[in-house]
């Protein structure tokens, strides 16, 4: 269990490496694929609430370090209205409430229906989206939603659920090498068919 | 709740409340050592896709000619730049020599860098060049391009000879701007959520009888303290008058869409 959870930690910090390389998509509306966000979401269904929210934490954190624009500086006596930027750790919230979500429908992925937490995932990612996008509206006043975002969000939550077998495909192998279980309610019931 | 549930509950809520209360100069910090710890990953992976494009561009053309034409397109840039700053400033220099009988030179010194990553986030319009602090580059300044403005450097990452430009085209970057041939003076910005390649920015806080027409052009004022004066941003589009003060949208000058090589102003020195 232990060992399980120190690899998806270092699977997150993994991910972090290689979001890096992964550009927008400018044909699909500057989409992406969030393959952080993704790892997280993945790994929160398959952990305990205490591990899930030290993922959260990692995952928030360096997401806010890898984001975070600077203040704009000048001179405040022309600048007077200046855009607010969003407090780092904002993504540390943002981060648990969708590893809450994820456990919710942790009973199914116990009985190895991991279908459901990986469309669950692709929900997850566009309500994170949402979040994030309403912060920063209510941060910096005026609600302004075009439909150009409303894809971006829609098109980067496909995109992006679209990697989550995958995701779940390396966690059960990394399960089985750590000799550690993460639906055994599916496993006895296989043992029990046998 | 089961006791460790709880436990880690109130962990977590102390090191989220910790984050969050971090000051800017902390998160620079905490920046600084991310991108640290991220930089062998971004070099090799960056040397891999540079590698991989002189391959694939290598049929066509002759690398020798390929890095020769390169270095004389960023010194016909910076060139241009500094030819149409200088016209600027002469022009504004006669103004007011005939003005206010006054003299007033001022010598831009940039440097060339060129795009090497696109929008690294979500929700801001950002771009990483490669030129950092090694070149005397440091936050706050402008980069411009052939066109006129496009930004100004947001972060720099340590011993990596890079920085990341926060476009034009996003909401934070706000610039003190003037429109030419009126009194007109406003704050520009990008607008949110505009991805396109080209979006128009919004030019605010000018007069309710603003008289502004179609094809105006826009300049930096140079108030402000961050970006230098008579910089092109680009041209009127539209004006929408409000009770208490007028917008107007403006096309940017620069195609955002296709930045290739940008200039860092690094001093507007005036002897």
């Amino acid at each position: 269990m232990i060992r399980y959870s120190f690899i998806t930690i270092l699977l997150l910090l993994a991910s972090f490496v290689i979001q890096q390389f992964l550009p927008a998509f400018t044909g699909i509306h500057h989409s992406r694929i969030l393959l952080v966000q993704l790892v997280f979401l993945c790994a929160a269904v398959t952990v305990g609430q205490p591990t899930m929210l030290l993922l959260a934490f990692i995952g928030g954190f360096f997401w806010d370090a890898h984001c975070w624009l600077g203040p704009h500086g000048g001179d405040p006596e022309v600048y007077t209205q200046q855009v607010e930027s969003l407090r780092f750790g904002y993504s540390i919230f943002l981060f648990a409430a969708m590893g809450f979500l994820m456990q919710g429908i942790q009973p199914l992925f116990k009985q190895g229906k991991w279908q459901f937490s990986a469309l669950l995932s692709g929900i997850a990612i566009f309500l994170y989206l949402a979040a994030e996008y309403a912060i920063i509206n209510f941060v910096r006043g005026e609600f302004v939603l075009s439909k150009a975002t409303v894809m971006q969000m829609l098109f980067t939550s496909l995109l992006t659920m679209l990697f989550s077998p995958l995701i779940f495909w390396l966690l059960f192998r990394i399960a089985r090498a750590c000799d550690h279980s993460i639906n055994p309610e599916a496993g006895r019931k296989r043992r029990r068919a046998y | 709740m089961k006791p460790l549930n709880l436990i880690a509950l109130l962990l977590f809520l102390g090191g989220a409340v910790w984050a969050f209360t971090q000051s800017d100069r902390a998160v620079r910090e905490v920046q600084e050592i991310y991108f640290s710890a991220m930089a062998p990953f971004l070099k090799s992976g960056s040397k891999m896709e540079t590698q991989a494009r002189a391959f694939l561009t290598e049929t066509k053309h002759s690398k020798a000619l390929e890095i020769e034409l390169e270095a004389t397109h960023s010194e016909l840039g910076a060139l241009r730049v500094k030819n149409s700053l200088y016209s600027d400033l002469e022009r504004e220099n006669a103004q007011l020599r005939h003005a206010l009988d006054f003299k007033k030179t001022t010598n831009f010194n940039v440097a060339a860098a060129k795009v090497i990553r696109r929008h690294p986030t979500t929700w801001w319009q950002t771009v990483d060049i490669d030129a950092g602090e090694e070149r005397g580059i440091g936050t706050q300044l402008a980069v411009l391009s052939n066109e006129g403005l496009v930004g100004k450097i947001d972060r720099i990452y340590k011993d990596q000879n890079r920085s990341s430009v926060l476009l034009l085209t996003d909401e934070k970057c706000q610039v003190s701007a003037r429109v030419e041939g009126s009194p007109e003076v406003g704050i520009l910005s990008g607008q949110r959520g505009r991805f396109d390649g080209n979006p128009l920015l919004r030019l605010r806080f000018l007069s309710t009888d603003a008289a502004l027409r179609q094809g105006q052009k826009v300049f930096t004022t140079g108030r402000g303290g961050i970006f230098q004066a008579n910089i092109l941003l680009g041209t009127i589009d539209s004006v929408e008058k409000g009770a208490l003060d007028s917008e107007a949208l403006v096309r940017p000058s620069v195609n955002f869409a296709d930045l290739g090589t940008v200039f860092v102003v690094l001093s507007a020195d005036t002897p």
